[in-house]
């Protein structure tokens, strides 16, 4: 090994075990998520930094053996065997103490490897509150590797761990090759037998799985027909309910930086080309996303803190009867409710549903699912709904949420009983333990996600943002007539003392210009071209060129009207929403009539407005042939459904 | 002298909530094989024990510590003996 790069040690183990806490108290806000490359599994890796050198720890995803013919499964034994990249330098082996003669099983096939390999022992608080003190010594000896015991939530055995991990790594010790370890696979009864024996040896005593009324009772609660589907009603609407609301403090603070940094710009820079791409392209960009960051955060980290209490296997359990009304398995049910976030990482995760017809009709439906993304554009068009019912404006929010949700269900039913008829596998999944949630580990998700969506309104965003504004910015008009004889006007207003009069004239040319600007931009030429398209749903070229744009990220039809209603409107920008409900089309008619909003909103919740998850669904179902179908149906009735909301509100 | 009662096998939908019974080597037969090997690996293994906690369209078994939930379709593929408690 050379001593100049850190050694590389990967946490694994069964799910459940304490793992991914273990990772996070020992490299802390260090960490970082991506995929291996070529896979879409995760894992995080970070540095944990000793006395005398860091290390660099990987977090693979828990697995329940390395020879399963599931992604986890084959990532990890490629991870471990240095298939996907240089091997590491060490394995820590995560073990559960509540569950030990399962993880020791799980402990053999990687052993049997030749690894260098450390244990840690978790759990053993837990152990010991259920009268089981087992000795770490005497596991090692038998496993022949140090086994320590450790607790990411309390720190106990962190530095011995880590120490003991660099040390192994250092020597690339492999474990004592003079211990038999089973050759079968875990769960056989040879593999049984031999873990039973390390067990017993380490004063763990055969028992009879005890009976938790707790646990019971609240199984039987969430996983019955009725109560079960009563606690996730309300379960989801408290989550949405509190994104809505409790994210608007936050959002109401960002925005109002973004809008002083803007005005700055304005303010201290000459007008001009440079002043006005600061202004409106770059700065005006970034904040139409940035503001609903907060959103975002909150949702995974709503999310990961009832992963943490184990309500959301429950969850899967009790919907697997539903969903199977729909052709789809329980194990759908995280996909979808990972694409509510953002229909990337969902159509990803259906890595984990075993047959393939159960996979591709959730990939085909989760877009439907309302991401993130969405958000904005839901948050703007209910605001403009119903702008003084802030209620209704919630109700129709969820009502949005709601809509996606049947429209999916009933599009995965659709192909499980035509194109995609056949039996699928059925729900086999761990029902983890309920257990208070962690606030860090909840805080750690809610920065990753975070993170991953600013990097991608970093790139994908503001790109488009910087086009959009080129796009609406050029040709450059010249100032028109009317214009020219308001600022005579404020000329004269100025040399009379009349500072306010003034400054409302140029603020009136400015308007002009800028309406004159937006109607020769080439934006306003693309949207002239394709508007009659959308005119069933009561769009002009303003709001289909939002559309247009959007369907690279649906979160850029804000930008993308943002930046034309900034355009049109007065310097003193009282607030995005003022503006756009503010804003008229080219005949003087509002620009956001209540029609044009409820088909927006439809549109939206239905169409496959997203090209990186169009980009995805090709790859991930195999072929363009799912894409293309994906968007053609999507598209179609997001089209059909939004003109007959634009009819019946209209009217 | 009786002959001995051959040990009675029951699908796993059929064993009541409570009662305790053993899994052997041909009990996931039934199964497929991904579905087998995966319940193979999360403890439900050769000669190991379980108890129900819950019957019906969301199954919980519980194998050592762990609960295991299963869909109805799997648990009625799974072929259990029950254990007599009073032994």
């Amino acid at each position: 090994m050379n001593n100049a790069v850190p050694a590389t040690i990967v946490l694994v183990g069964n799910p459940n075990t304490g793992k991914t806490t273990l990772f996070n108290a020992l490299c802390g806000a260090r960490a970082r998520t991506s995929n291996f490359p070529g896979s879409t599994v995760e894992h995080h890796a970070g540095l944990c930094t000793l006395a005398g050198g860091a290390v660099e720890v990987i977090d693979l995803p828990g697995v329940y053996s390395l020879e399963l013919d599931l992604p986890e499964s084959l990532v990890c034994a490629d991870c471990i065997a240095g298939r996907l990249g240089p091997a590491p330098d060490a394995v820590v082996l995560v073990l559960d103490a509540t569950n030990l003669q399962r993880n020791l099983q799980f402990a053999s096939s990687v052993l049997r490897r030749g690894v260098p390999c450390v244990a840690a022992l978790t759990m053993t608080d837990a152990a010991r509150s259920a009268g089981l003190v087992l000795d770490p010594a005497s596991i090692g000896t038998d496993l022949g590797i140090p086994v320590i015991e450790a607790s990411g939530r309390t720190g106990i055995g962190l530095a011995q761990l880590a120490h003991s991990a660099r040390d192994i790594a250092t020597r690339l010790a492999p474990p004592n090759p003079a211990i038999p370890y089973p050759q079968a696979s875990p769960g056989t009864s040879t593999c049984a037998d031999w873990a039973s024996g390390i067990f017993e040896r380490a004063g763990g005593r055969p028992t009879r799985a005890g009976m938790d009324p707790l646990t019971e009772r609240l199984d039987r609660a969430f996983t019955h027909p009725v109560l079960g589907l009563a606690a996730f009603l309300t379960t989801m609407a408290v989550l949405f309910m509190s994104i809505f609301w409790l994210a608007g403090y936050p959002m109401d603070a960002i925005d109002a930086l973004i809008g002083a940094l803007a005005e700055s710009v304005r303010s201290l820079m000459p007008g001009g080309l440079l002043r006005d791409f600061l202004a409106d392209g770059l700065i005006g960009g970034i904040g139409a996303t940035l503001v609903f960051l907060p959103q975002i955060a909150l949702l995974f980290f709503l999310l990961a803190l009832l992963e943490d209490t184990g309500y959301l296997a429950r969850a899967a359990l009790s919907l697997d009867r539903t969903m199977r009304r729909f052709g789809l398995p329980g194990q759908a049910f995280l996909p979808l409710l990972s694409s509510h976030a953002c229909a990337l990482p969902g159509i990803m995760s259906t890595r984990l549903i075993p047959g393939r017809r159960d996979r591709l009709a959730t990939i085909l439906c989760a877009p439907f699912m309302s991401c993130t993304a969405r958000i904005p554009v839901y948050v703007l068009l209910c605001g403009l709904l119903f702008a003084d019912a802030p209620w209704l404006a919630g109700i129709a929010f969820a009502g949005c949420y709601a809509l996606g949700i049947a429209a999916g269900l009933g599009t995965a039913w659709l192909l499980r009983t035509t194109i995609l008829a056949g039996e699928g596998r059925a729900m086999v999944m761990e029902l983890p333990p309920y257990r208070r949630p962690s606030l860090r580990t909840a805080l750690l998700v809610s920065r990753d996600r975070s993170a991953l969506f600013l990097r991608n309104a970093a790139t994908v965003i503001l790109s488009i943002s910087v086009v959009m504004w080129w796009l609406s910015a050029f040709p450059r008009s010249e100032p028109v007539p009317q214009s020219q004889a308001l600022r005579q006007v404020a000329e004269a207003a100025v040399a009379a003392g009349d500072e306010l009069r003034a400054a409302e004239l140029v603020a009136a040319a400015e308007s002009l210009d800028a309406q004159t600007q937006a109607r020769s931009s080439f934006a306003a030429r693309v949207g002239d071209a394709v508007q009659p398209v959308f005119e069933p749903l009561g769009l002009d070229r303003q709001l289909t060129m939002a559309v247009l744009t959007s369907f690279l990220a649906r979160e850029v039809f804000v930008n993308t009207v943002a930046i034309q209603v900034q355009s049109g409107d007065d310097v003193s920008d009282p607030g995005t929403m003022e503006s756009m409900r503010a804003a008229t089309r080219d005949d003087g008619s509002p620009l956001f009539s209540r029609g044009t909003c409820a088909a927006l909103l439809i549109f939206y919740v239905l169409a496959m407005q997203c090209l990186p998850t169009l980009v995805l669904t090709a790859r991930e179902a195999g072929g363009w042939r799912w894409a293309l179908l994906q968007l053609g149906w999507m598209s179609s009735i997001a089209w059909i459904a939004g003109a007959i909301a634009f009819r019946l509100v209209a009217a | 002298m009786t002959n001995p009662t051959p040990p009675i096998r029951i699908p796993l939908t059929q064993l009541a909530p409570g009662r305790r019974a053993t899994v052997d080597c041909s009990a996931l037969d039934a199964l497929p094989e991904g579905d087998r090997c995966l319940l193979t690996a999360m403890g439900l293994g050769e000669r190991c024990e379980l108890r129900m906690c819950r019957g019906g369209h969301a199954c919980i078994v519980q194998v050592d510590t762990t609960r295991l939930g299963l869909s109805q379709e799997v648990a009625a593929r799974i072929m259990v003996t029950p254990i007599d408690e009073a032994s």
